[in-house]
């Protein structure tokens, strides 16, 4: 019963089977087995082994028999190389068997077919070679260390090369190097720590290499009996990543340095990321925001979001390259510029797939470059004026002198004494008319010299009443109404003399030019505008054809009436005198209803 | 010599009218001798004068500027008038200015012939007459 329940258990067997007696003759073996066992017809009970499996190898009959006499397990691999098969490993397992104890009765042999775990070895052993791992082990019993061939190689010692620990630790390079693998080494011994770093060894030829060495420590009762782990050579790589964190850490450099921030927009997902140097280009504290793309719309000035997002697609679709510029309001409301270019990846098709772009902050040169259109504007403003000024001075001063010398030659040559006291009384009037137009001029100068620091609060209702006041006689003439409706208290930043000039004649203006029909009314009113404040000066005189004469009416001796007194010089001077103070005039007027002028003086805040 | 049949003056420099006109009778420049003090009136006058069957003048002295109604303004207008109304008219430009725009602004008007810098002698018109009269 019991022989037939082994037996029926050693047939069910999982694996590959087969029981002999000391004489080498199959009793038994598992299903398994036979199934295997190519070329064979009919029960192999009975035979001897060597006759039903005809691959064994010599060494398999050798370990047979030791294990028959020996009475321990053995274990043996064999290499197969059957002809047009594949090369396949086998395990055999030898152990005896015992009816009575002191006596082999015979083995039990189990077949294990490892090709597979071979293959896959082999391929390790090939890979581990080709990323050039080696290993290494030392046994701290014997005090023995070995080295795999490949961890040989990377030393560049000899295959006979014998290494022990010491020396080994000797080949990382002095310094740092040497002095960290010690450390790992003792505490691996010391605390049974593990390790895996990477440092640099000095080779037997004396190149420098870079490695990466994993320890592993082995403990038996407490105490580390064995050191083994790999060893790889990473020269290459760690050199590659070793020139890319310098390059990269020096981008960061500079681009910290130079403030310039850096975006990358994934296209396809739809993901904008920043450095934080952009967010410092923004004024933005990176914490307080969850997107990228919300930062950046909370912080564009709003006027600049649309044209920027519209760039954006364009560039997208290839129509434009992305180089622009825009406002962003930091949150302390202060205004930089920004300017952006930015470099578009695309696919195979065509189609946009990363955008990588830079920004950094033209605030300054922005600046300086309105400062520079302004004082370019400004120059070219005064040069042209100048020009102007030229030509009228000219003009006016020779058509006097030529009067002048047209007169004399006449006087010269007259006979008659009638003629020649009409010829004295012209060349008189000539002379006088000469000397006015150098008064004028010396009072258009005097504006341009007069310096700004003279400005100084003005009561305005003040100034307003006093010239007022003066012209009481030819203001009554024309039986005026004067309406002035100025806060009292009203106060403007403004030269006082200025102000006296200008009223004056904007007063003697009104009176001049005054309508026969009707008698005259005035009107001055002022109100705050922005910065400043507005003087209106209303009369219902003649009034000025605006459409003839608009570019005309603050020039320099233009005269829009057939009116003795009008010389063409009181608006001009006017306006340059209110323009030193920062100001500006404006104009407008009917026929025969009246003129408006504006006048806008640097206002005072109260 | 041949003289001008009329002669016009727009000028509102009434020393300047004075002299040119006394240099006018020196050379014998011409009989009828129309002068306005600026440009308006010289053109609304011209044109009663055209529209009465009274000949425009064949010569006019412009200044360039005048009060109420400049040179330049006188000129747009006047060029308006046909040439079968114009009687051959030629306009001189007298001024004082040097200023050079006004000289290329001159050239765009075929009307004028020539300008002359005051202060203008009895050489100018003399040379005027031989070009134009004789």
């Amino acid at each position: 019963m019991e022989t037939l329940l082994t037996s029926s258990f050693i047939k069910d067997y999982p694996a590959s089977v087969v029981i002999v007696n000391s004489e080498m003759q199959i009793i038994d073996h598992s299903k398994l087995w036979l199934k295997e066992l190519e070329n064979h017809s009919g029960s192999p009970i009975g035979l001897p082994i060597y006759d039903v499996i005809d691959y064994t190898s010599e060494e398999f009959s050798i370990r047979c028999e030791q294990c028959l006499i020996g009475g321990e397990q053995v274990k043996l691999i064999q290499e197969l190389n059957q002809p047009e098969l594949n090369t396949t490993w086998l395990e055999w397992t030898i152990s005896p068997w015992t009816e009575n104890p002191g006596k082999t009765n015979g083995l039990i042999i189990v077949k294990d077919d490892i090709t597979e775990t071979k293959k896959r070895e082999e391929l390790l052993l090939k890979s581990k070679s080709i990323a050039r791992i080696g290993g290494w082990e030392v046994d701290l019993l014997s005090n023995t260390m070995h080295w795999t061939r490949v961890t040989k190689e990377i030393h560049e010692v000899p295959e006979e090369y014998i290494p022990n620990l010491e020396e080994g630790l000797n080949f990382y390079k002095e310094g740092v190097d040497r002095d960290k693998i010690s450390d790992l080494v003792s505490d691996g011994l010391n605390e049974g720590l593990p390790w895996d770093t990477e440092l640099r060894i000095i080779t037997a030829k004396g190149k420098e290499l870079w490695v990466r060495t994993k320890g592993e420590v082995e403990i038996l009762n407490n105490k580390v009996v064995r050191l083994y782990g790999t060893f790889q050579d990473i020269d290459e790589e760690k050199r590659v990543e070793l020139k890319y964190n310098e390059v990269s850490d020096r981008l960061a450099i500079a681009t910290k340095a130079a403030s310039i921030g850096i975006w990358d927009y994934n296209v396809v997902d739809n993901i904008l990321v920043w450095d934080d140097n952009m967010y410092k280009l923004y004024g933005l504290n990176k914490k307080n925001f969850s997107g990228v793309v919300e930062a950046w719309e909370s912080s564009v000035h709003p006027d600049d979001i649309a044209p920027s997002q519209e760039l954006l697609q364009r560039a997208l679709k290839g129509e434009t390259e992305f180089d622009t510029e825009f406002r962003v309001v930091w949150p302390n409301g202060e205004i930089r510029h920004i300017r952006a270019i930015a470099f578009i990846q695309r696919g195979d098709n065509g189609n946009a797939l990363k955008m990588i772009g830079t920004n950094w902050d033209i605030t300054k040169n922005k600046k300086s470059e309105i400062k520079l259109k302004n004082l370019l504007d400004i120059t070219s403003e005064q040069n042209n004026r100048l020009m102007n000024f030229a030509h009228i001075v000219s003009h006016n001063l020779r058509s006097h002198s030529s009067n002048l010398s047209m007169l004399t030659g006449f006087l010269s040559q007259e006979g008659d004494n009638n003629e020649k006291d009409r010829l004295t009384k012209m060349l008189c009037e000539a002379s006088e008319s000469l000397d006015e137009t150098v008064q004028h001029l010396t009072e258009v100068v005097q504006v341009k010299v007069d310096a700004i620091d003279k400005m100084r609060p003005v009561n305005l209702y003040e100034t307003i009443k006093g010239v007022e006041k003066n012209l009481a006689v030819l203001l009554k003439e024309k039986n005026t109404k004067c309406e002035v409706k100025v806060e009292k208290k009203l106060q403007i930043n403004a030269i006082p003399a200025y102000m006296d000039s200008i009223l004056l004649n904007l007063f003697t203006n009104s009176i001049k030019y005054s309508s026969p029909e009707r008698s005259l009314a005035l009107r001055i009113t002022a109100e705050r505008k922005g910065q400043y404040t507005m003087v209106t000066f209303s009369d219902n005189g003649l009034g000025i054809d605006l459409k003839r004469h608009h570019n005309a009416i603050f020039g320099m001796y233009k005269t829009f009436h057939k009116h003795k007194d009008a010389k063409g010089i009181g608006l001009f001077i006017t306006k340059n005198q209110i323009e030193s103070m920062n100001g500006k005039i404006e104009v407008d007027s009917k026929i025969n209803e009246g003129t408006n002028f504006r006048l806008y003086f640097e206002a005072i805040n109260v | 010599m041949k003289k001008f049949e009329n002669v016009c003056i727009i000028d509102d420099d009434h020393i300047f009218i004075y002299g040119i006109k006394r240099l006018m009778k020196e050379v014998n420049f011409g009989d009828d001798i129309l002068v306005y003090d600026n440009g308006k009136v010289a053109l609304n006058d011209l044109k009663l004068n055209s529209k009465a069957g009274k000949k425009l003048p064949s010569i006019i002295f412009l200044d360039l500027n005048m009060p109420i109604m400049n040179g330049w303004d006188f000129l747009d207008d006047f060029c308006k008038i046909s040439e079968s109304e114009l009687n051959n008219t030629v306009v001189y430009i007298t001024s004082s200015s040097v200023d050079p725009r006004d000289l290329v602004r001159i050239k765009s008007y075929s009307i004028v012939k020539n300008y002359i810098l005051k202060p203008v002698t009895a050489k100018d018109l003399e040379l005027i007459l031989k070009e134009e009269v004789a």
